[in-house]
């Protein structure tokens, strides 16, 4: 069992505002993360936008309806409909969060955090399993950001994560940002996480901003990237070395260029780290 | 499995603001000194609120004006505690709110259920898939005898919508940003379709809504003049609307009948 990282660079997520600019020339950028579900429609300007990018540069799919924590029967349409997509686009990988979100045939369109026991480790491992063999590969889980934990966890997030990774055979997305915040809302070290997470099955980092609510951060994804995120960013690149980047900006969406410059400030960030001559872990 | 499900229902409840949950907060969640854990369910419940009333406004975002946000927030509460997103798709959530601003037992306007409808079907168009539309040609070279006997294939993208009110004219008062007065009471036949990435919509005659509903039903070109009966020159109307249709890039094959023996 083994996880294999593929390296596209840096990128940055495929929003609508920025559909004009791109239908117009290729993006600015290594790669685009598009967000599943906005493309299972037959037809429209986000796909024809999708199709335009593919041919420019490499893309991923990321979701975040695949409920893959929840207790519900995984949906057997909504996998028909990303295998469907995954064959059309061909993207170099497929990711969805490592949380669930619907219950009793209801969707709460939200990421919710899991309790972190062995029951629900086993359980969310099954569907994973399951997910990878209906899409014919390794898909990539992310952890979510958090503002609530269960009295009933037995082991801290970052060892479950660890061990649906192991046990499923799947790879992580990273999202440092999302470790902060709920760092910071739940009292754990930041980096005590980084260091529970095998770097060798981290196949995508997320970047983004979140906001201060006072009692707690919010990870709204509507600004730049905070100075403490970026400092975490520094120690996963040392951990991982190279790997692929991408900056969320989903409110309050800014224009195209200023998306860009966020990611180049990674690029910056990691190419700082790996020049010759510095010895990353 | 008990254990997670049991767990999972309780926050669903706690999340969305169900009127009984299970369990209180604090019974399974994690508190501390500076939020309490109900205080932490109550972000998610928060989010689940906006997160509906944003996917909502997106699609109707004419209602939303008309309304303003307080009373948008408000009706987008009621519909969501009547119709609980049962989609992983959320762009799919607002579907039944024609329905249910239609039978509300106390409407605020009796115009609002069909402005839903036009802007509900202007967002499905936009996500059809594209057709290529078919031109003149195709119609001529189809020869008087086959003509009669022959079926139109519309594109996808297209609706054609029955309703209470002229509601075309409200949303394009409320486009051109003027005062949203009620919209006039009159059995209105709107058709929505896309043409390349953009989505328009038109008032058309209620012969020629009911001729459109036919040909999407597959019934032949004999029964589709039909419904231009109680015009003066019913041949002629119904030849004009399937240039117009053509015109407009609404149509996307025709199909001739199937000969004696040959699988249809």
């Amino acid at each position: 069992m083994a996880f294999t990282r593929r390296l596209l660079g840096h990128g940055v997520g495929l929003r609508t505002k920025h559909f004009a600019e791109l239908l117009a020339a290729p993006p600015p950028v290594d790669w685009v993360e598009a967000i599943s579900e906005n493309f299972m429609t037959p037809g429209g300007r986000p796909v024809a936008v999708l199709e335009k990018v593919r041919r420019d540069v490499p893309v991923v799919l990321h979701g975040v309806a695949l409920s893959i924590g929840s207790t519900d029967p995984l949906s057997e349409p909504y996998l028909d409909q990303l295998a469907a997509l995954a064959h059309r686009v061909e993207p170099a990988w497929i990711s969805d969060h490592l949380c669930w979100g619907s219950h009793g045939g209801r969707y709460a369109h939200d990421l919710w955090p899991l309790p972190y026991t062995e029951e629900a480790l086993r359980h969310v491992v099954a569907r994973v399993q399951h997910a990878q063999e209906r899409l014919g590969r390794q898909i990539l889980l992310e952890n979510v950001s958090s503002y609530v934990a269960f009295r009933a966890s037995e082991m801290p997030e970052w060892e479950f994560l660890a061990e649906v990774a192991r046990r499923a055979d799947c790879g992580i997305l990273l999202d440092v940002n999302n470790v902060y915040v709920s760092a910071r809302n739940h009292g754990f070290d930041p980096e005590r996480y980084l260091a529970g997470v095998p770097a060798d099955r981290i196949g995508q980092v997320h970047l983004a901003g979140h906001s201060d609510r006072g009692a707690y951060l919010l990870d709204t994804h509507d600004g730049e990237v905070a100075p403490a995120v970026w400092d975490l960013y520094r120690e996963t690149v040392r951990r991982t070395g190279a790997v692929s980047t991408l900056v969320e900006w989903d409110d309050r969406v800014p224009p195209l260029e200023r998306l860009v410059e966020e990611s180049r400030r990674a690029r910056a960030v990691e190419a700082e780290l790996l020049a010759p001559g510095r010895r990353v872990a | 499995m008990t254990r997670l499900v049991e767990l999972q229902a309780a926050f669903h409840a706690l999340a969305t603001r169900a009127p009984s949950p299970p369990l209180a907060a604090e019974a399974f969640l994690v508190g501390s000194r500076e939020l309490s854990a109900a205080e932490r369910a109550g972000i998610y419940a928060d989010m689940y609120g906006w997160r509906l009333a944003d996917a909502l406004r997106e699609d109707y975002p004419k209602l939303a004006s008309l309304l303003g946000d307080a009373r948008f927030l408000a009706l987008a509460g009621a519909y969501a505690r009547a119709h609980p997103p049962d989609r992983p798709d959320l762009g799919q959530h607002g579907r039944h709110l024609p329905r249910f601003l239609r039978r509300l037992p106390a409407p605020e306007r009796a115009d609002l259920g069909d402005l839903a409808a036009l802007e509900w079907a202007r967002a499905e168009v936009f996500f059809e898939a594209p057709a290529t539309a078919a031109a003149h040609a195709s119609l001529a070279a189809l020869g008087p005898a086959a003509f009669p006997d022959t079926s139109i294939v519309l594109v996808p993208a297209l609706r054609v919508l029955a309703l209470d009110h002229d509601v075309a004219a409200l949303w394009r008062r409320l486009e051109a940003g003027e005062a949203a007065g009620a919209a006039v009471a009159a059995p209105t036949a709107v058709v929505v379709w896309r043409a390349g990435l953009d989505v328009f919509h038109a008032v058309v005659e209620l012969d020629e809504a009911r001729a459109l509903r036919l040909a999407r039903a597959g019934r032949p070109v004999s029964a589709i003049c039909a419904a231009f009966a109680d015009r003066e020159d019913p041949a002629a109307a119904a030849f004009a609307a399937l240039a117009s249709w053509l015109d407009e890039g609404w149509v996307a094959a025709f199909r001739l009948p199937a000969a004696p023996g040959e699988r249809a």
